[in-house]
């Protein structure tokens, strides 16, 4: 075996936990650290091989990105993976429970009512405003646009459709059109 | 038991539900799916609760599917509500990604993927408007809430500012506009 396996365990989690406290906004806000990271700094992947990683990781379920699991996967096998994806998401699961008791106290007063319904809309402006970044970030152009409107219009007229056969229509048709 | 949440949920309950989000939510996008699946199914939390666990979250670093998962988990049953749910969710896209690294790593890409992987993620999207659209209903519907809103969407999605200090201003904004709405109401 390689050099130290558990030097690279190591690394792994020193590189991801703290990035795990610095993704304000999401996941996708240290998508460009964590290249640097891997590319230049501890040269886990080239550049080709992490652009890869990235796209696969965007093709399984779940959380946003399981990109840390991949790259942890790479550089060390299993426990790689395991090391990588603990040491990414479990840091701010844990400031979020935090936050959630410190919250519970101040159930039922006055601001507590007041904040969630202050928040509802900003909530809802950030589901929107997700959807457009995405959509504007997507190399295939109208289609996607196209396609985007239509589920929308089909989940509003029809709320108890399952999203699964839309995302199987959608793949299929894209698939069938890059065929032809 | 506790407001904004159905009297506690056995915890095999709670790990069922997010091992079957956690490998059928595609394209990324998780809180739609939560929303959908937590709220709109299976009823386990109000509308209120969700969406202000998911803006307060916004405070907090991380993925956002990962916080409002431990949101949810520690309402619905504690602090092992929140791990069992944390576990349940991760553990089906953690054995489906090293399955899909290895069958890649074997055959290599292929560029009709990147035509597959644009009508899931159109499909996403759609999820993630009508879940905007539809909560937005819900939340008293008037001239404020359409009002903050547009003015997040204004921001972070045509402006593309960055999130956490335009919820650091709209927020504020909105507590005070809705505890304004409370004294004369």
């Amino acid at each position: 075996m390689r050099e130290g396996i558990g030097d690279a365990l190591i690394a792994l989690g020193l590189v991801f936990a703290p990035l795990s406290l610095l993704s304000f906004g999401g996941g996708n806000a240290v998508i460009a650290d964590i290249a640097q990271q891997s590319i230049a700094v501890h040269h886990w992947t080239s550049e080709r091989e992490f652009a890869d990683l990235f796209a696969l990781s965007r093709a399984a379920p779940g959380p946003g990105s399981m990109l840390a699991t991949l790259i942890g996967w790479k550089v060390a096998g299993i426990p790689g993976a395991l090391v990588a994806t603990t040491a990414y998401y479990v840091p701010s699961a844990l400031l979020v429970f935090g936050a959630v008791r410190l919250w519970g106290r101040w159930r039922g007063s006055l601001w507590h009512a007041a904040i969630e319904r202050g928040l509802a809309p900003i909530a809802a402006g950030l589901f929107l405003s997700g959807g457009i970044v995405v959509l504007r970030a997507s190399p295939a152009g109208w289609p996607v646009w196209a396609a985007a409107i239509v589920t929308t219009a089909a989940l509003l007229r029809w709320p108890a459709l399952h999203p699964v056969p839309l995302l199987l229509a959608g793949a299929a048709l894209f698939g069938l059109v890059a065929v032809l | 038991m506790t407001i904004g949440s159905a009297p506690s949920i056995g915890l095999a309950r709670i790990f069922a539900a997010f091992l079957r989000l956690g490998c059928t939510a595609f394209g990324g996008g998780m809180a739609a799916w939560l929303y959908r699946d937590i709220v709109l199914k299976r009823r386990w939390l109000d509308e209120a609760t969700f969406l202000s666990d998911f803006a307060l979250g916004q405070a907090i670093p991380g993925s956002n599917g990962i916080k409002l998962t431990v949101q949810i988990g520690q309402r619905l049953h504690g602090a092992a509500g929140a791990a069992v749910a944390l576990v349940g969710l991760l553990v089906g896209p953690f054995a489906i990604v090293l399955a899909i690294g290895a069958a890649y790593a074997g055959v290599g890409e292929h560029p009709i993927l990147h035509q597959i992987l644009d009508g899931v993620a159109a499909a996403v999207i759609g999820l993630t408007f009508a879940t905007g659209l539809h909560s937005l209903t819900q939340s008293r519907p008037g001239l404020t809430t359409a009002t903050l809103a547009a003015a997040t969407v204004l921001c972070v999605g045509v402006l593309r500012w960055p999130m956490l200090p335009v919820v650091a201003v709209l927020a504020p904004l909105g507590i005070a506009l809705a505890l304004v709405e409370r004294r004369r109401g």
